[in-house]
């Protein structure tokens, strides 16, 4: 029951990798948009729209991904088998980190911290595997990774001091039922 | 002197057997050919206190009980005075006890009535095994003309798991009391039916109201007892379980209204049972049922209210919280059954009307129908054709809505398993999609929806009972509802029997009302009688706020649990014709 | 071993509502272990119902592909149950809060446990009524000053529902926090997957009216026991825990599931009426 952790060392085969990959960026697109879809339900739109980027290019990176993909048997792995250290995939944001009032420049921080433990993964693959397909991919896959934890590092340059800000809110909380 | 009926009562207490007796004598009288009704009374011991048995048989079937009793057979007087308001005599009657018990108390003697004696104990004390029950039922036997061989059947029958000796000492007993009823005054007698006219029933109310859900398709049923309703629930689970259904027993009334929307929501008719305590629990569940549109029945076996009031007797007080318990605007059905007999048809009606409308359904019986046993015609059966419209499998693109607002207002029913039709039913107001919605046009629509969906059905002839009297209806209406329809008829059919001319209507659609076929039925009236057993006169505060009534109405209305007798409602009738 | 047929994805399980929680709100991450659970199980959505009463965590039906029913505070596991009972076919899953199951719904969970129907009870614990602003719920603290309703807190000892759903009968009790949805997925499974009454706590934190439960995610840890199916030995284990033992199953019966029969044994409707026949 317990999740042991692991440090990739059991990705070992390009179907293992490319499985583990596919459920990371599945996992991560689908996260940026229930983050997004939140967001938008809570009228917060400049962090909203941080995460419907970010959605969409996870979404991008799938598609590409899922090509690759395409007549290659994928092992399947339930959710508790794969071989990463943390609770869900590294790229994914924790829904218990994120607040309404949650400002833009900790959104940016947030993603950007999973965006580099996703870096961290597809490293510590290429560093363990002995395969030496398995290595290259793994590599590539860290370089995308790194591009986003690129574009997520000039957003946080960008941030103004009212992207800093966690928003405020005057009005109590309201009963519903 | 031979009549069409005969009333008496059988009291006694202590382990007498005064309901054994009164069931022997029951099905005794079944045997001869006669009709019959058969009531209980007694006091708060679950076993050997003071208990009293009704009678009434005739040679036609019977309507109601009688304005008094010809015969009271004592076995004891112990504390029988609690029974004296429900045991009304005439200076004709009679009263016949043990002398070894003493005088009649003077409790029963208001109206004077003819008084004997018979002794009882004495008579058994001679007899090996010989019980005074057995005697009364014997000289009961002689006065009122029912046939020995008729007694014999039954006790054969009743005591077969004992043996012929006890078969012996019984029939000894009860042919000594035969031959000492020689000495006594003169009762009405009945004649003996030669032939069998019809088939007949031996059937209680909440048996009735039992079978009645079943030949409507319900399949399964929570349960939770309570006076006097339980009987339904218990003739439902030995039955259930032969016909395929399931009876659960819950923790509360809470958990059985919940779990027969769970049930039906699943695609299986379902009911419970409850008196006026119960209905109370259940009333929020009732309006999640309205608003999530789930077809249930719950039956009421009205008791005597309010709050825990007097569950062993009858009372026709929770139309108010039948029609109007539920908070919001929540239109449902309400229907009453107003006899032994209708508890069959109603309670069958409630689940076809329930599972077309998708809504539930209240019926009201009451504990005097409930808990009295008639040897009645057999009831006519009935089949009827509407049923539940669940939604086909999912076309391709539409997503389906399960509240979707349409002409009739009965939005296609997905049942659980059915791919592609996947939705969340919700006591919340919702859009036709049933995702929940706080928006002004959504509860406007679906209010109209559910309004539309009970006021566009066509309910047919069922609404209401109509009888006339043989010279027509004339300008007099009688209005009704329940177990106060069976004196009520029995009056007019003395009235017609004096020629004279009134209609009666007994309601058996409570809700939603029916202005329009009312207002048809009461054309040509010009004064109307409003009866019901209610302190408060609910149906006749219902009749005024949502029926054009005549010029002259005039409300008789008590509380329970003493009857109206045909009797007073024929003088209400006749102080009119004058 | 047949291979299993995977038609769904986790997301298969959503629809389209946007859910309405404040975000951080742990019943997130509950609705993703229960698709996620799902999706392992391969049970299609048509075949899978959620029941829930009233309450934050009660809104979970509506935002699933699957068949829900959203009744009355505190009456969801009577409407599973009658549900179930009918329709033995069905996976039923149960979803509330700790207001909804303990408070109102208090009885109906102790003879859900006893009645031991083939269901699953998942209960988001976040020791608040958040739905109505915030008072304290049967598992709040004694000492928790934070509602107007009960401002010196309420001095009452907390519900303990995992010690009481083992004394009433559950067949499963386990307890998941929701800072490891994979690891609430996986006991969901189980769950599921195991006859009779399962119960899951899931310590689920009130972002809004509870944010001193973001502390949550630090107190808890692994249990360090075993499963076990001794009731004595789970009674003892439940009752001196501190609330914060996560991420196992702690027990598991083997009684039978209640499960009585629908199928005709005899007879019909006019046997049953050839008995009131003279």
């Amino acid at each position: 029951m317990n999740k042991t952790p692991t440090d990739g060392t059991e990705v070992q085969t390009v179907p293992q990798l490319l499985a583990h990959a596919l459920a990371m960026e599945t996992e991560a697109s689908e996260r940026y948009g229930e983050l997004a879809d939140q967001m938008e339900m809570h009228r917060k739109t400049a962090v909203a729209t941080l995460f419907r980027r970010l959605e969409v290019a996870e979404k991008q990176h799938l598609a590409d991904l899922t090509a690759l993909c395409k007549g290659v048997e994928l092992p399947h792995y339930a959710p508790w088998d794969f071989k990463w250290r943390s609770k869900e995939c590294p790229e994914t944001i924790d829904l218990g980190r994120v607040h309404y009032q949650l400002s833009v420049r900790d959104a940016v921080l947030l993603a950007l911290e999973h965006e580099r433990r996703a870096t961290q993964f597809y490293t510590d693959v290429a560093n363990s595997a002995h395969a030496p397909e398995v290595i290259a991919l793994a590599r590539q896959f860290a370089q995308e990774e790194r591009e986003h934890s690129a574009w997520l590092e000039s957003c946080l340059a960008e941030c103004s001091a009212a992207d800093s800000k966690a928003s405020e809110d005057p009005d109590p909380p309201l009963s519903q039922e | 002197m031979t009549t069409h009926s005969v009333s008496l009562v059988i009291a006694g207490s202590g382990g007498a057997g005064v309901v054994t007796a009164g069931s022997l004598l029951l099905n005794a009288a079944a045997k001869t050919g006669w009709y019959a009704l058969m009531s209980r009374s007694s006091g708060p011991q679950i076993r050997g206190g003071e208990a009293a048995t009704m009678l009434r048989f005739a040679t036609r079937p019977i309507l109601s009980q009688d304005d008094s009793f010809h015969l009271l057979m004592a076995i004891d007087w112990d504390n029988i005075g609690r029974f004296s308001a429900e045991i009304p005599f005439t200076g004709n009657s009679l009263i016949v006890g043990d002398p070894a018990h003493g005088p009649c108390p003077a409790a029963l003697l208001a109206a004077q009535p003819r008084q004997a004696t018979l002794a009882l104990a004495d008579i058994a004390e001679k007899i090996e095994g010989g019980r005074p029950n057995m005697v009364a039922l014997g000289a009961i036997a002689a006065m009122i003309g029912l046939p020995p061989q008729a007694m014999q059947a039954v006790v054969e029958q009743y005591l077969q798991r004992k043996g012929p000796a006890a078969i012996d000492a019984s029939m000894a007993a009860f042919h000594a009391g035969f031959a000492a009823a020689a000495d006594l005054p003169a009762i009405p007698k009945l004649p003996a039916i030669a032939a069998e006219k019809e088939p007949r029933w031996s059937i209680t109310g909440n048996e009735a109201t039992g079978l009645g859900i079943l030949r409507g398709g319900v399949r399964f049923v929570a349960a939770y007892p309570i006076t006097p309703a339980t009987e339904i629930l218990e003739w439902l689970a030995p039955s259930l379980a032969k016909v395929g259904g399931v009876l659960v027993q819950a923790e509360d009334e809470l958990s059985s209204i919940n779990q027969i929307i769970g049930a039906s929501y699943g695609g299986v008719p379902a009911m419970t049972a409850t008196s006026g305590p119960g209905l109370s629990l259940m009333v929020e569940a009732l309006g999640l049922a309205v608003a999530a549109e789930v077809p249930i029945v719950v039956v009421d076996a009205m008791r005597v209210g309010p709050s825990t009031g007097i569950a062993t007797k009858s009372e026709q007080s929770d139309l108010n919280i039948a029609v109007y318990g539920m908070h919001g605007d929540a239109p449902h059905i309400v229907v009453a059954a107003n006899s032994v007999a209708d508890c069959l048809f109603t309670s069958q009606w409630a689940v076809h009307l329930a599972e077309s409308m998708q809504t539930p359904a209240i019926v009201l019986t009451d504990q005097s129908m409930g808990q009295s046993r008639a040897i009645l015609p057999r009831p006519t059966p009935f089949t009827f054709s509407g049923q539940r419209i669940t939604a086909p499998a999912a076309g391709e693109g539409e997503r389906y809505q399960r509240y979707a607002v349409n002409g009739s207002g009965i939005s296609p029913m997905a049942i659980p398993g059915t791919p592609g039709l996947a939705h969340t039913a919700d006591g919340l107001e919702h859009n036709p999609f049933g995702t929940p919605s706080s928006q002004a046009s959504d509860h406007q629509a679906q209010l109209d929806k559910r309004s539309r969906k009970l006021t566009q059905f066509n309910y047919g002839d069922h609404w209401a009972d109509i009888v006339d009297t043989d010279a027509g209806p004339g300008d007099i209406a009688i209005i009704t509802w329940g177990s106060s329809t069976g004196p009520a008829l029995e009056a007019l059919q003395r009235f017609s029997a004096t020629g004279g001319k009134a209609r009666l209507i007994s309601l058996r659609l409570i809700a939603p009302v029916q202005p329009d076929r009312m207002a048809a039925a009461l054309a040509g009236t010009t004064r109307a009688l409003v009866i019901e057993q209610s302190h408060s006169g609910q149906f006749y505060r219902m009749l005024r706020a949502f029926y054009d009534l005549p010029r002259e109405t005039r409300s008789l209305h008590q509380a329970g649990p003493l009857a109206f007798g045909p009797g007073r409602i024929l003088e209400q009738l006749n102080s009119w014709s004058v | 071993m047949q291979a299993v047929v995977r038609n769904y994805k986790a997301k298969d399980y959503k629809s389209e509502v946007k859910p309405i929680w404040c975000p951080g709100c742990g019943d997130y991450t509950v609705l993703n272990a229960i698709t996620r659970a799902l999706a392992e199980l391969a049970v299609p959505p048509h075949e899978v119902a959620i029941i829930s009463g009233i309450g934050c965590s009660s809104r979970i039906p509506a935002y699933t592909s699957v068949y829900g029913f959203h009744g009355v505070h505190g009456r969801a596991l009577p409407v599973a149950t009658g549900l179930k009972l009918a329709r033995p076919d069905l996976t039923v899953l149960v979803t509330g809060g700790d207001g909804d199951g303990f408070s109102i719904g208090g009885n109906h969970f102790l003879h859900a446990c006893r009645r031991n129907v083939d269901l699953t009870y998942i209960v988001m614990d976040n020791q608040v009524y958040g739905m109505t602003k915030g008072q304290a719920s049967p598992t709040t603290a004694p000492d928790w000053e934070g509602s107007k309703l009960t401002p010196e807190g309420t001095g009452i000892n907390p519900f303990q529902p995992l010690v009481i759903g083992l004394a009433s009968g559950a067949n499963f009790i386990a307890r998941v926090s929701s800072s490891d949805p994979v690891n609430m997925a996986q006991i969901i499974v189980e769950a599921v997957r195991h006859p009779g009454f399962s119960l899951v706590q899931v310590l689920s934190p009130c972002v809004t009216f509870r944010p001193d439960q973001a502390v949550w995610r630090d107190f808890v840890r692994t249990a360090e026991v075993d499963c076990t199916d001794d009731a004595a030995r789970a009674a003892r284990r439940l009752m001196t825990d501190d609330g914060f033992n996560v991420g196992k199953v702690l027990f598991k019966g083997s009684r039978a599931p209640y499960r009585p029969e629908f199928e005709p044994s005899s007879g019909s409707i006019a046997d049953l009426e050839s008995r009131f026949m003279l």
